[in-house]
């Protein structure tokens, strides 16, 4: 089975609450399903992050017990889903808040589906509507999702795939979404923006890993956008 | 409060610590790794070199990349264009990363993305 296809049977298999107003997928699997007939080569891990604004959180919880054919609360991650077949990804539930600070995180409390509220995820706004095998989903603006995966603190292992879902939204972005990633980056805070060309940086450096995409091949791609950014509101 | 969630919420607001720390020593010797990386990211390619080919290069005028001497041992960093490394019979391609190659080498020329015609040969 490959990755694509245990993609799409996750995306079948947590169709009622992905398609629920409000959710986006927002993690690893954006530039899967943004590359063209969503054809999922640019795969550095095995979940599909579900973003839960926390205005929905009620809608979602009520969708959830359609999802128990397919997935069972983690007993040790409450906001973690774990699937009952193989042949499906882990759904990670993540909280959005746009009315939060960048910097800061908060627990969403709750008994069945408690979420880890990231700040950064404030910075992400709603895009592109997919249909993927008759699944309606909800994927974020590349600009937003690219932000928020370049002002997060990476480090180690995690962090290195962390950047790389960050490559492949590179890859997959239109010229059009780097202009609008630039300009909502020169309105970031100092320490934002710092955090972010630091972390391109770090990116430009990665080596290759194996089943990963190889970031080599985009270095110049990355230092572009980094002479972009210092260009436009960077500070040295 | 799950414990998880509580551990993780954690070490995310240890992480925004870090990078204000980070942020506010970023003209200091905190801030001199992103300094280093920032050359390198500007690189296609990196070769190590002797101290001779180093020093031949800073006389031709190559522009020498400061943050070299911020570092303990401080390295000569030295920028060129690709058709000036043929003749430097003994530079050693090394991986552009923050690996050991690269920070084990007194001398370092970099080849910018500008000038760097297709496919060259180092790694």
């Amino acid at each position: 089975m490959t990755f694509r296809e245990r993609l799409f049977a996750t995306i079948r298999a947590a169709r009622p609450v992905l398609e629920e107003p409000g959710v986006l997928i927002v993690g690893s699997e954006v530039p899967n399903l943004l590359e063209s007939g969503a054809a999922s080569t640019l795969v550095v891990s095995q979940d599909l992050d579900v973003g839960v604004p926390v205005a929905c959180h009620a809608a979602v919880k009520r969708q959830l017990p359609a999802l128990l054919p397919h997935f069972e609360p983690s007993p040790d991650e409450p906001s973690v889903w774990t699937p009952r077949s193989p042949q499906l990804l882990e759904l990670n539930f993540v909280g959005v808040d746009f009315s939060q600070d960048p910097a800061e995180a908060y627990v969403f409390e709750d008994d069945q589906l408690p979420l880890l509220v990231f700040g950064a995820l404030s910075l992400v706004e709603p895009g592109v509507e997919l249909n993927i095998e008759g699944s309606r989903i909800r994927l974020p603006r590349v600009a937003g999702l690219l932000l928020e995966k370049l002002v997060t603190d990476r480090t180690g292992e995690k962090g290195d795939r962390d950047l790389l879902v960050a490559l492949g939204l590179l890859m997959t972005a239109a010229p059009a979404d780097l202009d609008e990633f630039v300009g909502a980056y020169c309105r970031l805070r100092p320490e934002l923006r710092y955090a972010v060309r630091s972390n391109l940086t770090l990116l430009s450096l990665i080596d290759a890993r194996a089943g990963m995409p190889d970031p080599r091949p985009q270095r110049a791609a990355v230092v572009t956008l980094l002479r972009r950014l210092e260009a436009g509101g960077g500070e040295p | 409060m799950s414990a998880v969630l509580e551990r993780r919420l954690r070490e995310q607001r240890a992480r925004v610590l870090i990078r204000a720390h980070d942020y506010r020593q970023r003209r200091h010797a905190h801030g001199v790794w992103l300094r280093l990386r920032r050359v390198l990211a500007d690189a296609s390619a990196a070769y190590a070199v002797s101290a001779d080919d180093a020093r031949a290069l800073v006389a031709e005028g190559h522009a020498v990349q400061p943050v070299g001497a911020e570092l303990e041992p401080p390295k000569l960093i030295v920028t060129v264009a690709a058709d000036r490394v043929p003749a430097m019979a003994g530079a050693v391609p090394v991986p552009i990363r923050m690996g050991e190659e690269l920070l084990a080498a007194s001398f370092l020329v970099l080849v910018p993305f500008d000038t760097a015609p297709p496919r060259r040969g180092a790694p």
